[in-house]
């Protein structure tokens, strides 16, 4: 290759630098290139986006993937002699041939040149010739436009002042002038009105409102519809819908059977949000740390249902700790792309590649959100996973404060009682009654007693309730009947299970008791005892058990573990290798308090882990599960062990009783002391079961409160939940994930943000909390600039950085960056003002422009980044039904409540086993929004229109154009239907040429044009003679969809008429807001 | 299929003349709107030409040299000269056990119920259906084995049918995942990631070479009615971030094959060509205000739906195959849905051009009753896995249509639940499973990669999955670390940043 000494062009441009770079020859193709340079090379214009994208990957922040020590994101780290080569430089600024880089890149020997052949990444030689230049220029650094606090701009001046209706315009204009453009005149009333309403409220705009609009001359007409649109609690809704994409909102779990579960409340919560316009700062405290606010109220903690939104699975097989991470790792993401426009989650592996944001940045972020107490895997019956709230309406809220309050006075009232009782118990034990107890019977409220007497596994007491062995998927097992603690017992061998079938049925507010005796082998570690679930994990724990763990008990009542339940371990560990009886007692109080282990008649010491058990602990399944012994399914049981001795209690025992039943001669050998030998203890318990067995008003007082409990208990139990955020107490520790994977723990991290954009300062709480006011915090450079773009791109179709998710090195530079600077502090200095913020853009005149073009203009800038012509966009998916509902008069404009099942094509949802069972009535046509969004099978006439399936933040729809969206339009039922209606309302006009005008109206928002209406006659013509001679043709037509025309005579009329609705439908003029 | 017309924006010359022409005002009222479309039908005969001049004219030549002289489309595809023009990949939902299918292991029959020696798991991780259990029972399968064919490779008595097809197939027996549980695995073998998000691999096919064929989707989606089973979702054959036109087109048996191809009732092909005739019209008087291309390329789009509402149809209507073919494929294959029949629509959909189809049957989840289940999902797969090979051989098609059969994993060697001399349950092994390939490019009656006595561990060239996509692409002409696509700031391939082409199974 030839090469040409870059001296010449050096010594024209730049004198001074000649010495140093005289030297070095270009290659042929970078000289011509160099040659188009421009005078001036700006870092982050041109230099940053080359250096990000093609060198980073080697060079760059990650920190574990720098090869030859070379780091070139920072000055300092790039102009440091390299690694290993004394005296060379990767950069020596103002001295190319100095400079290794510039060798690098400029050679294409193999071993040599950089980009590495084994990249595939290339340079150009029009960036070639860049970082020749700026080297040249003395390589310097600037710091990244996005991580730079916004400064408010001068207002630039402009020539064309007639056209600035506000500050946008000077931004644009005067890009424009530089550009040599003019910006097109104000759009048609129609089309403006059309293009406003669908922007702030996705709905078109009714017949009326194009009237009333066309015809004020007033000069605020236009803002006068401004107001109007944004004061409707419609424009709510379409800013809740963004905010949809961006909290990957929807109505089912994502993973695998993906089930439906309930959060319209926290939608309905966004929409009241955006409708009373609380502050954009606010509003995002709110969702992420609305439960950590000073007495929140219930909308604060309703708010943090955002961070709960994510996929969560309920496949058997998982490994709950995989996916826990998993949903931690998506609230940060959320963090990341939703507030901060960054890319965070690719630090999750490894530190950024691009950005300056490192491994250790993002663990910090993510152990603001590691301390919730859930489980990866929820519950297979779709409970509502934990930590959730309950949702009463203001009746059940009502309700519930009156029973609760009943309940409160029957304790009391009980344990009252049970006080002036003990004083009968007193002189009781004073007279020494207690000693005609006797220790061979059992306590009062013995339902069962399976004691293996000739190897029976039936309930002795009623010996029609039959025991049987079971295993997982092998119905047919044996008992292996060994020597029991008396006689025969039964031996487990960790898979098969003692099912007690019907026995052991308990309600949370049922008082219970059941014990059992035990030899448990040395090695065994952890197994179930008894317990009434089923399986382990997949239904969460619900209903109770007592467990072997880590050599301790625990004891379990559970409506969906980990959060909804009551956890307690025992302090010490248990013999091995002797008989033992243990014994479970519950007092039917739903509170940790309530429920005892003991070992041998010793009450144990216990660990509370948990203590929130609020919803029932039984499956509202046709089979309720029974008391089981031994293992479960799925689980790991108590192999090796030798059992006897069940008994089933419906009361607490008390303490005595447990001796009772453990120890009979400890029992014995205290009723045989005469009173004085009693010690305290036992005096104690004496009275306790006095009160307990021989007090009548006890038993009535006791009996009263199980009444109430159970009405309390029943009546929550129709109360809906929703996900929130809770931290548990005791925050769990946060570690870095070796390659993001959730076992391979690194380094110990504590919640921090990233330095690179802002320092956590110390005044912020380091939760939720305090992330939330960093973001929000006025010197965070990226929170209000990623909003202001965000609502920018939803008006003109493209943000001003078009890259809204990304505003890192990767991202795209802003087309106008001090109008995004000038959004972003006049909308923190607006109090974070939503509706402030859409009406000062589409105030503007910039919004205002017509949006036609010319080839010419196309040209110079088909993307319309420049703004001399208004925007224009096809409709979204939501948008397109909504408008034909509106047009035709179907749309329920009910806001709110519960996801609706519009049609759908049959057997869609069979691929994971489920129906879709489409609604009826008005719920039919409610607008898009409302339609149940299932992520593995997301409705067709919306998901064919790029919305996302919702699987995580989404911030920019793609926008494609595919056969598959012409046929929704054509012969989706809704669609169809839609058109029957106004075909049909066609009927009422006297003449052709009206009907088709209203209806051309209805559904583009425009008056019909001659040429356009000449056509549709021609149209409805020639369909009306066909549908007249072939009137078979009409079917389709006539009856898809739930509407029936009631005129039958005029089905040939009606049907011509559809077919010209429909036309309208798949026009431009109506897909494509202009 | 058609793309967002800024997509079009081609570097190839012929196509920037149609791009040209696509953008000028005078493109609709030049074009008869009904099926005529020449401005589109051009462009489409252009991308065609253009898509399949290097593969015709190539006659798959064993050296690159011959590529140079061949255009490579706007990505610089194909990377090398490509083996398979298409594939099929039959999607074995739920994770097929090779221990009773494929992966012959004679000494098991001695270990009957023995506990799964640690030494042999190696502290594998295990599912929560079967982690908690107190022993490991070792089951062998009770099927019989026997040699087939040239190869003499092994296959149980489950496989009459494609067993005797052993000497096409180039079986791999030590395929490997990460993943241990459905949705996660699954959703890793058809994009890559464990987690939703990413393009499925006919998506990223779609998008680095467009359709062969105007009438129809480059990447069509089949599924076995009826089977219930593991869950399958859309993302399994979607788009991820790649541009939606990518994704996979479910095609169903019933009245519509595409969701809303059919009209309304009675509603046929010449109304709806006169309809679209007028709205074609009266969008050119709209273009005449607004000059905007994207009137034309939306115009465009209709004009395609148009043809798939002939072409689908008629490639979905099997009535005019002989009975021989159904024989060949089983009876099944005449009720439209069942696996035989979308083999046999696989088919017909390949000889049309389509370039990749993706069948999934699910059902393979035996973690109880495993023998039972197994013989059912063979009866309603094996005749018709060995019919397509067939099938394709007989036209000629074999050798440049990549055929794949697999699932998301193997089974455990040990017994998920109880095991009997008759009966025993396997729960997911991601560490060894077996899939085959035929065709395009791949060794025939090939055997790659061994596990140990247990079918538990790869003792032998192991196969990543990541490993299974880099070869796949290769085959298909794409080098797997340069067909990228730029998402969030960075560049996105299939093989994420892994993957090794199994040089070993290539002919």
């Amino acid at each position: 290759m030839s090469r040409k000494p870059v001296f010449p062009l050096i010594v024209i441009s730049f004198l001074g630098l000649m010495f140093s770079c005289n030297e070095l020859e270009l290659p042929d193709l970078v000289q011509q290139a160099y040659e188009e340079l421009p005078r001036e090379v700006d870092f982050n214009q041109e230099i940053k986006p080359i250096l990000s994208d093609k060198c980073f990957i080697c060079h760059g922040p990650d920190q574990a993937k720098v090869k030859a020590g070379l780091q070139l994101h920072l000055p300092e780290l790039a102009f440091a002699e390299l690694e290993g080569s004394p005296g060379k430089f990767a950069i020596k600024p103002g001295n190319l041939n100095k400079s290794q880089l510039v060798h690098r890149i400029l050679s294409d020997d193999p071993e040599i040149m950089m980009p590495e052949p084994e990249s595939h990444l290339k340079l150009s030689n029009h960036e070639k010739a860049l970082l020749v230049k700026w080297i040249n220029d003395g390589a310097e650094y600037k710091e990244h436009w996005a991580f730079t606090v916004p400064q408010t701009p001068p207002l630039p001046h402009v020539k064309l002042k007639e056209k600035v209706a506000n500050p946008i315009d000077n931004f644009i204009l005067a890009k424009l002038e530089t550009e040599s453009l003019q910006p097109n005149p104000k759009a048609d009333k129609e089309i403006l009105l059309r293009r406003l309403s669908f922007d702030l409220t996705g709905l078109p705009p009714s017949l009326k409102d194009i009237e009333v609009f066309v015809n004020d001359n007033s000069p605020d007409a236009y803002e006068k519809q401004v107001d109007r649109l944004l004061a409707s609690p419609h424009f709510a809704e379409q800013m809740a819908l963004d905010w949809m994409d961006l909290s990957r909102y929807a109505d089912t779990h994502g993973y695998t059977v993906d089930r439906y579960r309930d959060v319209s409340p926290y939608r309905d919560w966004v929409i009241k949000a955006f409708n009373e316009n609380i502050p954009y700062d606010q509003f995002i405290h709110w969702q992420l740390a609305g439960d950590l606010m000073n007495n929140p109220s219930k909308e604060q903690i309703l708010a943090t249902t955002f961070n709960r939104l994510h996929p969560q699975n309920q496949e058997g097989g998982i490994i709950d700790e995989e996916f826990r991470s998993e949903y931690v790792a998506d609230r940060t993401n959320v963090v990341g792309e939703g507030f901060l426009g960054l890319t965070v989650a690719c630090a999750k592996c490894h530190d950024h590649k691009y950005d300056p944001i490192s491994q250790k940045n993002y663990y910090e972020m993510y152990s603001f959100f590691n301390n919730v107490n859930e489980s990866g895997q929820i519950s297979f019956d779709s409970s509502m996973p934990v930590p959730n709230m309950l949702l009463p309406t203001d009746e059940q809220e009502k309700f519930m404060t009156y029973v609760n309050g009943l309940v409160e006075n029957k304790k009391k009232a009980a344990e009252h009682i049970a006080k002036s009782e003990s004083k009968r118990a007193e002189q009781w034990v004073e007279i020494e009654n207690y000693q005609k107890l006797k220790s061979k019977t059992w306590p009062s409220h013995l339902i069962a007693k399976v004691d293996f007497i000739n190897g029976s596994l039936n309930n002795s007491l009623n010996p029609s309730e039959k025991g049987k062995m079971k295993r997982q998927h092998s119905p047919i097992q044996f008992p292996k009947i060994v020597e029991g603690y008396s006689g025969e017992g039964l031996e487990l061998d960790g898979d098969s299970w003692l099912d007690l079938d019907h026995i052991g049925f308990f309600k949370r507010n049922q008082s219970f008791s059941i014990a059992i005796r035990l030899k448990v082998p040395e090695a065994l570690e952890n197994g179930v005892i008894f317990h009434k679930n089923i399986g382990t994990r997949l239904y969460s724990y619900r209903g109770y058990h007592l467990a072997l763990k880590e050599n301790k008990l625990e004891a379990m009542l559970a409506h969906v573990w980990p959060d909804n339940a009551i956890v307690e371990v025992s302090t010490t560990e248990i013999p091995k290798n002797e008989w033992m009886q243990l014994t479970m007692t519950y007092d039917g109080s739903s509170k940790a308090k309530g429920l005892k282990i003991y070992l041998d008649g010793e009450e144990l010491k216990t660990n509370v882990q948990v203590d929130n058990l609020y919803k029932d602990i039984i499956y509202k399944m046709p089979s309720e599960p029974g008391l089981q012994i031994g293992a479960r399914w799925r689980g790991k049981g108590i192999g090796g062990s030798v059992v006897d001795d069940i008994l089933v209690f419906t009361k607490e025992l008390t303490a005595l009783e447990v001796v009772q039943i453990s120890k009979a001669e400890k029992f014995q050998s205290i009723i045989n002391k005469s009173a004085n030998e009693l010690t305290q203890a036992e005096n104690k318990m004496l009275n306790e079961y006095y009160v307990s067995n021989f007090s009548k008003p006890y038993q009535l007082a006791l009996n009263e409160l199980a009444y109430t409990r159970r009405i309390q208990v029943d009546s929550l139990e129709g109360i809906p939940e929703i996900m929130v955020m809770k931290e548990m107490e005791e925050p769990r520790q946060t570690f870095i994930l070796k390659q993001g994977q959730y076992n391979q723990y690194s380094e110990r991290v504590y919640p921090n943000t990233p330095e690179s954009i802002l320092a956590f300062p110390d005044s912020l709480e380091k939760n939720r909390l305090g992330l939330a006011k960093w973001l929000t915090s006025k010197s965070n450079p990226l929170t209000a600039r990623v909003a202001v773009n965000r609502y920018w791109k939803n008006i003109f179709g493209t943000g001003i950085v078009r890259t809204v998710e990304d505003f890192g090195n990767q991202g795209e530079l802003p087309s106008h960056p001090k109008l995004l600077d000038w959004l972003a502090i006049q909308f923190i200095e607006s109090g974070w003002n939503v509706k402030n913020l859409h009406k000062i853009i589409v105030m503007s005149n910039t919004y205002q422009q017509s949006s036609f073009t010319t080839e010419e203009l196309l040209e110079r800038d088909k993307m319309n980044r420049f703004l001399a012509r208004g925007p224009s966009k096809r409709l979204s998916g939501e948008m397109l039904r909504n408008n034909v509902l509106a047009a035709s008069g179907l749309l329920n404009k009910t806001i709110g409540g519960r996801s609706v099942k519009p049609y759908q094509p049959e057997g869609l949802w069979k691929i994971n086993g489920a129906t879709y069972k489409e609604d009826k009535g008005d719920k039919l046509y409610r607008r898009s929004m409302y339609t149940i969004w299932k992520r593995s099978v997301p409705h067709p006439t919306m998901a064919t229109f790029d919305t996302p399936d919702r699987s995580f933040c989404s911030v920019r729809r793609q926008e494609t154009n595919t056969p598959l969206q012409a046929l929704v339009l054509m012969n989706d039922p809704t669609y169809i239907e839609a058109s029957r209606v106004l075909g049909y309302n066609m009927l009422k006009f006297p003449d052709a040429k009206a009907a088709i005008s209203d209806v051309f109206k209805r559904v583009t928002g425009r008056s019909i044009k001659k040429e356009e209406l000449d056509l549709l006659i021609e149209l409805q013509k020639h369909e009306y003679k066909k549908f007249r001679s072939m009137e078979y043709k009409t079917e389709g037509w006539l009856n898809t969809g739930e509407f029936r025309i009631s005129d039958r005579d005029s089905k040939a009329l009606v049907a011509a008429n559809a077919v010209l609705a429909s036309t309208i439908i798949n026009s431009d003029a109506a897909i494509t807001k202009r | 299929m058609c793309q967002k017309h800024e997509n079009l924006k081609s570097n190839n010359k012929d196509l920037q003349e149609i791009e040209k022409k696509l953008d000028r005002r005078n493109f609709l009222t030049q074009t008869s709107l009904g099926l005529g479309a020449i401005a589109l039908g051009s462009l489409l005969k252009a991308e065609k030409t253009f898509a399949t001049s290097y593969t015709e004219a190539i006659g798959w030549p064993d050296n690159d040299s011959l590529l140079k002289s061949y255009n490579k489309n706007r990505l610089g595809l194909p990377h090398h000269v490509p083996k398979a023009k298409r594939v099929v990949y039959l999607f074995q939902s739920g994770g097929p056990s090779q221990l009773d299918m494929w992966d012959y292991k004679p000494k098991l029959k001695g270990m009957f119920g023995q506990d799964l020696p640690d030494s042999v798991r190696q502290g594998q991780r295990l599912t929560a259906m079967s982690a908690e259990q107190s022993n490991f029972p070792m089951a062998p399968s009770i099927f019989n084995f026997k040699q087939y064919g040239k190869s003499g490779a092994w296959a149980s008595e489950l496989l009459p049918h494609t067993a005797e097809m052993v000497d096409d197939l180039c079986i791999v027996k030590s395929m490997q995942t990460d993943q241990i549980n459905h949705d996660p695995a699954i959703t890793f073998m058809q994009t890559g990631n464990q987690l939703p998000g990413r393009p499925s691999i006919g998506s990223w096919l779609s998008y680095g070479f467009g359709s062969d064929n105007e009438n129809l989707p480059t990447f069509i989606t089949l599924i076995t009615k009826n089977m219930g089973g593991q869950p399958l979702y859309s993302r399994l054959w979607g788009n991820g971030f790649l541009p939606t036109e990518h994704q996979g087109i479910q095609f169903r048996s019933g009245k519509d094959p595409v969701l809303y191809l059919s009209n309304p009732e009675n509603y046929d092909g010449h109304d709806r060509k006169k309809m679209l005739h007028y709205l074609g019209q009266l969008n050119s008087l709209q273009y005449d205000t607004y000059g905007d291309p994207e009137i034309n390329a939306r115009m465009a789009q209709y004009e395609m739906a148009f043809r798939m509402q002939t072409s689908v149809p008629e490639v979905t209507d099997m009535s005019d195959e002989p009975d021989y073919i159904f024989d060949m494929y089983g009876e099944d294959s005449r009720e439209p849905g069942t696996y035989a029949a979308n083999c046999m629509m696989a088919r017909k959909l390949l000889e049309k051009g389509v370039r990749f189809v993706q069948l999934y049957h699910q059902g393979w989840d035996q973690h109880i009753g495993c023998p039972g289940g197994l013989k059912r999902q063979n009866q309603l797969t094996d005749q018709a896995n060995a019919a397509l090979i067939r099938d394709l051989k007989q036209r000629g098609m074999l050798e440049d249509t990549l055929v794949i059969w697999g699932g998301e994993f193997g089974r455990t060697v040990y017994s998920q639940g109880e095991l009997t001399q008759t009966n025993y349950g396997r729960d997911h092994h991601p560490k060894a499973f077996t899939m085959w390939m035929a065709g395009a490019g791949v060794k025939p009656g090939h055997i790659h990669g061994q596990t140990d006595d247990f079918g538990y561990n790869v003792i032998k060239d192991p196969v990543h999955v990541h490993d299974f996509h880099a070869t796949l692409l290769h085959l298909c002409g794409v080098d797997h670390e340069r067909l990228t696509f730029k998402h969030q700031g960075r560049r996105y391939r299939l093989t994420d940043v892994h993957g090794k082409v199994v040089k070993g199974i290539l002919s």
